[in-house]
């Protein structure tokens, strides 16, 4: 790898793209088109985040030594220490994003967030996989977030409300409440999804293993 | 372009983004306008009808700032404008007071915890709390409006 190319990736493109998704994350849109609102981390993100980033680290997504360690110099290892801290703070904000604010939903979501994450260290994924199985779980989190639950709190929500409401019909014990917000909010969360994706790839890799020359000398040429 | 130089520019950048990320959650701006800074030229303009009495031209200028009603501070001078134009030494504006609480209670409603204090020299009542009692008092009819001596209460 390009030592310069490196620098670059580090020091601006990883920290801008997470800082984003951080930022980006907790931004709530209200169903005016006026108003909005910046919605801190809330606790169990925290805690998804931590498990997450655990779960990375596993997989070989994420390799803090790369980032962090005695073999670097101290500007690097503070580099290296900003991405990790943008990648948590990107995390802990995704989580956010794909949650809906409040009520058993939320906590369906974060149950589900939490046994899938759990599922996933335990299989133990190389990178490749589990870059496909989180496009898989944040895909599937955003598409029942802001297509169906905002199709339900949307009175004119046409062919689509009336689907899911079919879907959900016997499957809560009561009217599921939908999330109203503006059309907006659903291509903001999903740039946000994207990016976080586009940062995980661009994370530095495992440097592949050098041949190493193991040279063989002949019993008599030892004498 | 040297390395070293990359990375103590990249670590400024995101210092300087990160910072603004973390201003932008702590002050919780309400509308796009007040993200973009609209929001203060207008209040301060806002601010200075006020304080010269120009009471309608003030609440123009608030609305302006706050068009989705949901910035406490704003509201608070939104009711404190109904307040002062529609008190008289002799007379009280019963449906400028109503709207003063319509707005006073918006304040109350969006600020953290419901209490909202204002350190402003130029009011004679620094809390909202205070500004919601003395409209609901100035809107309500009682036999004390009779009280001759009425008329010597300073406006706050």
């Amino acid at each position: 790898m390009n030592t310069g190319s490196s620098a670059v990736r580090e020091s601006f493109v990883l920290p801008l793209v997470f800082l984003t998704v951080a930022a980006a994350g907790g931004l709530r849109l209200a169903a005016d088109g006026v108003s909005l609102r910046f919605v801190p981390p809330p606790l169990i993100a925290l805690v998804l985040a931590v498990l997450l980033l655990g779960v990375m680290a596993r997989a070989g997504l994420l390799l803090p030594s790369g980032l962090v360690g005695d073999h670097r110099t101290g500007l690097e290892n503070v580099s290296g220490a900003v991405v990790l801290l943008a990648l948590f703070a990107a995390s802990a904000q995704l989580f956010t994003c794909l949650t809906p604010d409040a009520g058993m939903l939320r906590l369906l979501f974060n149950l589900f967030f939490v046994f899938l994450l759990w599922n996933t260290l335990a299989a133990q994924p190389d990178r490749a996989r589990l870059l496909r199985s989180l496009v898989v779980v944040f895909g599937w989190a955003y598409v029942i977030r802001y297509i169906a639950l905002a199709a339900l709190a949307d009175p004119q929500g046409g062919w689509t409300r009336r689907i899911v409401a079919a879907l959900l019909e016997g499957a809560s014990a009561g009217p599921l409440a939908g999330e109203p917000m503006a059309p907006l909010a659903g291509y903001v969360a999903f740039a946000t999804v994207a990016l976080y994706m586009v940062g995980l790839v661009l994370l530095p890799r495992a440097r592949p293993v050098e041949a190493v020359a193991i040279v063989t000398r002949a019993p008599d040429a030892l004498e | 372009m040297k390395p070293i130089l990359v990375r103590v520019a990249g670590l400024v950048l995101a210092a300087a983004y990160a910072s603004l990320i973390v201003w932008v959650y702590a002050r919780q701006p309400r509308t796009v306008r007040q993200l973009t800074g609209g929001m203060a030229v207008n209040f301060e303009e806002g601010l200075r009808f006020f304080r010269n009495d120009q009471f309608m031209e003030a609440r123009a200028a608030f609305e302006r700032a706050d068009p989705a009603h949901q910035d406490a501070l704003t509201q608070f001078y939104v009711a404190y404008s109904f307040y002062r134009q529609g008190w008289g030494r002799v007379y009280r504006d019963d449906a400028l007071f109503r709207l003063g609480l319509e707005a006073v209670d918006r304040a109350i409603a969006h600020a953290p915890g419901g209490r909202l204090v204002v350190s402003d020299g130029n009011l004679g009542m620094h809390t909202a709390d205070e500004l919601r009692a003395e409209l609901q008092r100035g809107a309500q009819r009682s036999m004390s409006d009779f009280n001759p001596m009425k008329v010597f209460e300073p406006r706050k």
